[in-house]
């Protein structure tokens, strides 16, 4: 019997962020951030405007450094990477173009940095969807959706196992979400790391398969969506008062909603039932009763409104 | 070590925008103001003589000084951009040892300065050569003046650029490093002359002179070599205050 060999695992990389700070001055922007980013799935970095997440990925990109902590890709900081370009695509800046230069120029110099033929310039080009036509005009004339495509297009130059992106999706037409939300996915499933922090949590929510939500430089939250977003589980059932009963008695919180319907929290989907099958209650549905990951999010970075000068006089 | 895919990146940078254009147009618009100089204008006293001698020719065609301080504005341009274009994330994403990194592009930008100081003396001479049978005069610059002045400003616009290059990646920007640029080249050798009045010969100005083979005040040799450690200098500082802040 002849063995084939076995085709080459892919390298992963698992991002690490080891209790970072950043100080600016006074100004504590990331303060003992710790989470992890795993490989195989799409991981959305969330929080408020001047919540630190853009920091946060420069320090991972070694373009910042850690007043405290360290950040790792795949055990080792970025500059001790042994090809650095070719591990980690990076959208960061919306505007990191020289207006002047075209859009195939910018491109041909990040690949000439990185020992890419030019072919790969024309290649990247066309999969984030910029015309020939558009590659030779000056990225001054580009419009926010057009740079978002360029600048995807320098971080997929050389194929690389990791990308870090910044707000990605902004300026995106529906189209280009789209194929953005396509892109991300099937790098994932083939064991790729995604970070991507958004502000349109709507797309985020149709995107990630986990989320780190960040507010004043402090993690609120990370974990998978699906468990952080379901927040009980909806039951209706002939037979509601019984497997109430029996729910209560084993440790889960039960509310009747209708005269055949439950609310359980604290049991998930597999557990309940399991216990409608243990005392033989029929079941008409059992399905999750989900927040949006906007009101997650809203919740985790609510602040009590501050009180205005005139409201202090006022009062 | 600088990889030649890093260093071809760099002056791809360099020649991928218009600013060697606009700075190509100074160097026409100063080598026809030669021209038309040589061919209608005169000393005080109404005669040529600024023109009658090969000595007098040489003087008049040497670039150096001017190359210094058109490539310097140019390497304070270039440099700065980078920050306030962000395009210095991509170099330092690309090239995370920042010191290489800063190599390739002085280098880049050094090499940009001496293609404007050699077109900038070749284009002077060119005019100034075209202008002289309008005159009773001959063009009487030997062929190793002619060569001297062109390596001369050759030199000169590399260190200029790399100078220029060094204040903008300190200053981080544009307004500002032309400002220091300025500063550095004009405004502060006077006043370190004044301080000091044995460092006369060493002043940039100076250098440029001496190296085109006009003036005498040091040798050649050293001249050529105290216009490099003029760039040398600015660009150890810019990589010293590179290695210590945040790129972004």
């Amino acid at each position: 019997m002849a063995f084939l060999p076995r085709p080459p695992t892919p390298p992963q990389f698992q991002l690490v962020f080891d209790n970072v700070t950043k100080r600016y001055g006074d100004h504590t922007v990331v303060d003992g951030l710790s989470f992890t980013v795993e490989p195989g799935r799409v991981t959305g970095f969330l929080g408020p405007n001047g919540s630190g997440k853009s920091t946060t990925m420069k320090m991972l990109l070694d373009l910042a450094s850690a007043d405290h902590g360290k950040t790792t890709i795949g055990g080792r900081r970025y500059r001790d990477l042994p090809d650095p370009a070719g591990t980690v695509g990076v959208v960061l800046e919306p505007n990191a173009f020289h207006p002047g230069r075209s859009g195939r120029n910018h491109l041909r110099i990040l690949a000439q940095a990185v020992g890419q033929p030019t072919e790969r310039v024309d290649e990247t080009l066309a999969e984030v969807g910029l015309s020939p036509e558009a590659a030779r005009r000056r990225v001054g004339t580009y419009s926010l959706g057009m740079k978002q495509r360029l600048s995807l297009a320098g971080a997929l130059l050389v194929d690389p196992p990791v990308l870090v992106l910044d707000e990605p999706a902004n300026g995106l037409d529906p189209q280009g979400i789209r194929e953005l939300r396509d892109l991300l996915r099937g790098r994932a499933a083939r064991g790729h790391t995604v970070l991507v922090s958004s502000h349109l949590l709507a797309e985020v929510q149709h995107l990630v398969d986990d989320i780190v939500v960040i507010d004043e430089g402090r993690l609120m939250t990370t974990g998978p969506i699906a468990s952080l977003t379901q927040s009980a589980a909806v039951v209706r059932t002939p037979d509601a008062q019984r497997l109430s009963d029996h729910l209560i008695a084993a440790g889960a919180d039960v509310e009747s909603a209708a005269s055949e319907a439950l609310v359980v929290t604290g049991f998930d989907l597999d557990q309940i039932g399991e216990a409608a099958h243990s005392i033989g209650v029929v079941l008409h549905e059992l399905s999750s009763q989900t927040d949006s990951l906007e009101e997650l999010f809203l919740a985790l970075t609510a602040h009590p409104p501050a009180q205005s000068p005139k409201e202090s006089v006022l009062s | 070590m600088i990889s030649t895919n890093l260093l071809r990146s760099e002056l791809r940078k360099v020649a991928t925008t218009n600013m060697p254009l606009a700075f190509l147009a100074v160097l026409v618009v100063l080598a026809v103001t030669n021209g038309v100089a040589v061919a209608i204008g005169t000393d005080m006293d109404g005669s040529k003589t600024f023109i009658s001698t090969g000595f007098d020719q040489q003087s008049l065609v040497a670039f150096a000084a001017n190359a210094l301080m058109i490539a310097g504005l140019f390497g304070a341009i270039a440099a700065a951009r980078e920050y306030a274009n962000n395009t210095v994330i991509a170099t330092y994403l690309n090239t995370p040892n920042r010191p290489r990194a800063l190599g390739a592009q002085f280098t880049a930008i050094g090499v940009g300065g001496a293609v404007l100081g050699l077109v900038g003396s070749a284009l002077t001479i060119g005019a100034v050569a075209l202008s002289l049978p309008l005159t009773d005069y001959g063009f009487m610059v030997s062929a190793g003046g002619v060569v001297q002045v062109i390596a001369a400003s050759a030199w000169a616009g590399a260190a200029g650029a790399v100078l220029g290059a060094g204040i903008g990646t300190i200053v981080r920007n544009t307004g500002g490093a032309v400002a220091g640029t300025v500063l550095a080249l004009i405004i502060a050798p006077p006043l370190i002359v004044q301080l000091a009045s044995g460092s006369a010969p060493w002043i940039p100005g100076t250098l440029a002179v001496v190296a085109s083979g006009i003036a005498d005040h040091t040798s050649d040799i050293a001249a050529v070599a105290a216009l490099g450690a003029w760039a040398i200098v600015p660009a150890i500082a810019a990589v010293w205050s590179v290695q210590r802040r945040d790129v972004v």
